[in-house]
C-alpha cells in the first residue's frame, strides 16, 4: 500500500517538473522570447508589487485576528464562529460577490463611502486601484484560514509564562514581544511561507474580476501563463512562465527562511 | 493575554462587532439579495438605506430558476460527489503515508518526507498547467478521474497525519507486534481510534480544497455535465452578468454547504491542527 501512496505522490509532482524541464532543453527560445517581451516584464513587476504588499498584510491581519480569537471574553465563541465564516466562501464566490459590492455606480461600498461624505471611487476599472482591490478581496477571504494556524500556535503557549512575566512587571506589549512573538515563530514562518506560495499563484480574482486589466495593471504571471497555455495555445510559453514563477517562489521563501533564522540568532 | 480591566470592555466588544460585520455583512447582503426580485436589488444600495439589508418579503423565484432551467443542480451534485470521493480516497492514502512516515524506519525516509512537505509549498495552481499534459497522456481529460485523482495525495494532510501519529507512543505498536499483530491491524486497532481530531481536520482540509478548486476543473473538463459548482458559477457570471439574484442564490448555496459541514466541526478542526503541533 505504501508504494502506491508515494508513487502517486511522486508521479504527481515529479512528472510535472520533468514535463516543464523537458521544455527547457527542447527550446531555450521560450525563455529568450519571454525575456525580450515587454508584456512579460510588466507582468513580472505586477506580480512582485502584489506580493510585497499582500503577504505581510495577510500575515499581520491573521495574527491580529488570532489574538482576538484567543481572548477570554463574554460571547467569544460567537465571534469566533463569525470569524470562521469566510472559510466557507470560495475565492470565485468572493470575487463575484465583491465585483457587485465594488461596482462603481451602484455598489454597496461606494454608497457607504457616499454616506461618509467620500465621493465614489472607480475601484476595479481604474488601473491604479484594481490591483489593491484584488488584494482586499483575497485578504477578506484568506485571513480566516491563516488565522487557524496562528491561533493553534497561541494556544500552545503555556499560560504560566504570561503569569510569571506579569509578576515580573512586564506590560502587555512587553509580554507580547518577549513571549508571544518568539514562541509563535514557527507557526508564523509556516503561515508566511505557505501564504507567499499561494499568493504568487493567485489567479481567480484576475480571471473573474479584471481579466488582467485595466491596461495590464493586474496581469500577474499566473494569469499570463493561463492565457498563453489555454487561450493562445502556446504551451511552451505557459510552462516557461510557470517555471519562472516557481523560481520566484523558491527564491522568496529561501529569503524568508534566512530572515527568520537570523532573528533567532540575535 | 486576558483583558482584565473591566473599563475597556465595551470598546473591545465594539471592535469585535466591527470586525465580525466586515466578514458577515457582504455575505448577508448577497443572501438577502438572492431572496429579492431582480429589479429591487439595487433599489436601496445607492443611496444606501438600511432596507438593503432587510427583507419585507421573501421571493424564492431565483432559487427555482437556478435549479430549473439553469441546471445548477447537476453542478452542485458534481461538486459534492467529487469532494466526497476525494475525502474518502485522500484519507486512506494520506493516512497510510503519514503512518509509514511516523512508524517505519527505512533508508531515505527523511529525504522522502522532506520532499513530501516541500510539495505542499507548491500550490495546485502551479502544477495545473503541466499536470494538464500528464492527465491528457492518461486520456483522462474531461472525466471524473481528472477531477478526483490529482486531489487525492496532499502534502499538508500527510504532514498532519505524520505529526499526529508520531505522538502516539511507539511502545503500543511494539507490544502489539510481540503479540503477533500485523501492521494494518495495528493501524486499525491502535492508531485509528485515537485519531478522531486529525481525521476530522484532514477530511475538512481535503473537502475545502476540492470544493474551492477552480483553475484545475476549469481546464480539465469541457462537458456541461461535468461542471463543478465554482466553474458553473463563473461561467454563469460571464454569460448573464446582470442576473444578480440568481447569481447570489447559487453562490449562497455553494457557501452554505461547506459552512454546514465546517461550523459544527470547528472545535475538532482546531484541535486536530493544534494536536498535530503544526509548527512548520
Amino acid at each position: 500500500m505504501y508504494p502506491i501512496a508515494t508513487t502517486l505522490l511522486g508521479s504527481l509532482y515529479a512528472e510535472s517538473i520533468v514535463q516543464a524541464g523537458k521544455d527547457v532543453f527542447v527550446g531555450f527560445q521560450n525563455y529568450a522570447q519571454l525575456f525580450r517581451d515587454p508584456v512579460f516584464w510588466q507582468s513580472f513587476w505586477v506580480t512582485i508589487r502584489l506580493n510585497l504588499v499582500i503577504n505581510p498584510l495577510q500575515v499581520l491581519l491573521a495574527l491580529l485576528l488570532a489574538i482576538m480569537a484567543n481572548q477570554r471574553l463574554r460571547g467569544i465563541s460567537f465571534y469566533r464562529l463569525l470569524f470562521f465564516i469566510p472559510l466557507g466562501v470560495s475565492l470565485p464566490i468572493a470575487s463575484i460577490l465583491w465585483r457587485t459590492l465594488l461596482d462603481p455606480n451602484s455598489g454597496l461600498v461606494n454608497s457607504l463611502l457616499n454616506l461618509l461624505g467620500i465621493s465614489s471611487q472607480p475601484f476595479l476599472i481604474s488601473k491604479d486601484q484594481a490591483l489593491w482591490c484584488i488584494v482586499a478581496v483575497a485578504t477578506w477571504k484568506g485571513v480566516s484560514f491563516w488565522m487557524i494556524f496562528l491561533w493553534a500556535g497561541l494556544q500552545d503557549i503555556p499560560q504560566q509564562l504570561y503569569e510569571a512575566a506579569r509578576i515580573d512587571g512586564a506590560g502587555r506589549l512587553g509580554r507580547f514581544i518577549r513571549i508571544t512573538l518568539p514562541l509563535l515563530r514557527r507557526p508564523l514562518l509556516f503561515v508566511l511561507i505557505t501564504d507567499t506560495a499561494v499568493n504568487f499563484l493567485l489567479f481567480v480574482p484576475m480571471f473573474l474580476l479584471t481579466r488582467g486589466g485595466p491596461s495590464y495593471s493586474t496581469n500577474v504571471l499566473m494569469y499570463e501563463a493561463y492565457k498563453s497555455g489555454f487561450v493562445y495555445g502556446d504551451m511552451g510559453r505557459a510552462l516557461a512562465l510557470v517555471m519562472v514563477l516557481l523560481l520566484l517562489v523558491v527564491a522568496t521563501v529561501a529569503m524568508q527562511f534566512r530572515l527568520f533564522s537570523q532573528e533567532e540568532g540575535s | 493575554m486576558k483583558i482584565v480591566a473591566s473599563g475597556i470592555r465595551i470598546p473591545i466588544h465594539l471592535l469585535y462587532v466591527v470586525v465580525s460585520l466586515f466578514f458577515v455583512l457582504p455575505l448577508w447582503w448577497s443572501l438577502a439579495s438572492s431572496l429579492r426580485p431582480l429589479d429591487e436589488i439595487f433599489k436601496y444600495t445607492s443611496p444606501f438605506s438600511i432596507k438593503a439589508l432587510l427583507l419585507d418579503r421573501i421571493d424564492v423565484s431565483a432559487y427555482l430558476t437556478i435549479f430549473g432551467e439553469r441546471g445548477f443542480g447537476i453542478a452542485i451534485l458534481n461538486s459534492v460527489f467529487v469532494a466526497t470521493a476525494t475525502v474518502m480516497g485522500g484519507l486512506v492514502i494520506n493516512g497510510l503515508a503519514g503512518f509509514v512516515f511516523a512508524v517505519f524506519q527505512f533508508p531515505g525516509r527523511q529525504l522522502l518526507f522532506f520532499i513530501t512537505v516541500l510539495s505542499f509549498l507548491v500550490p495546485f495552481e502551479a502544477i495545473s498547467i503541466p499536470l494538464y499534459n500528464v492527465i491528457k497522456a492518461f486520456g483522462w481529460i474531461d472525466s471524473y478521474y481528472a477531477l478526483i485523482i490529482p486531489g487525492l495525495a496532499n502534502g499538508v494532510v500527510i504532514f498532519l497525519f505524520r505529526q499526529f501519529f508520531a505522538q502516539i507512543p511507539r511502545e503500543l505498536a511494539e507490544a502489539a507486534r510481540m503479540d503477533g499483530a500485523g501492521w494494518l491491524t495495528i493501524l486499525w486497532k491502535i492508531y485509528l481510534p485515537l485519531s478522531k481530531p486529525v481525521i476530522i481536520s484532514a477530511g475538512l482540509l481535503i473537502f475545502l480544497f476540492q470544493w474551492e478548486s477552480f483553475l484545475w476543473p476549469l481546464i480539465c473538463t469541457r462537458s456541461e455535465h461535468l461542471k463543478v459548482i465554482q466553474v458553473a458559477l463563473a461561467g454563469f457570471q460571464q454569460r448573464y452578468t446582470t442576473l444578480w439574484n440568481e447569481l447570489f442564490a447559487a453562490s449562497s448555496i455553494a457557501t452554505l454547504i461547506p459552512l454546514i459541514i465546517l461550523l459544527p466541526l470547528q472545535r475538532f478542526y482546531i484541535q486536530g491542527v493544534t494536536a498535530s503541533g503544526f509548527k512548520g
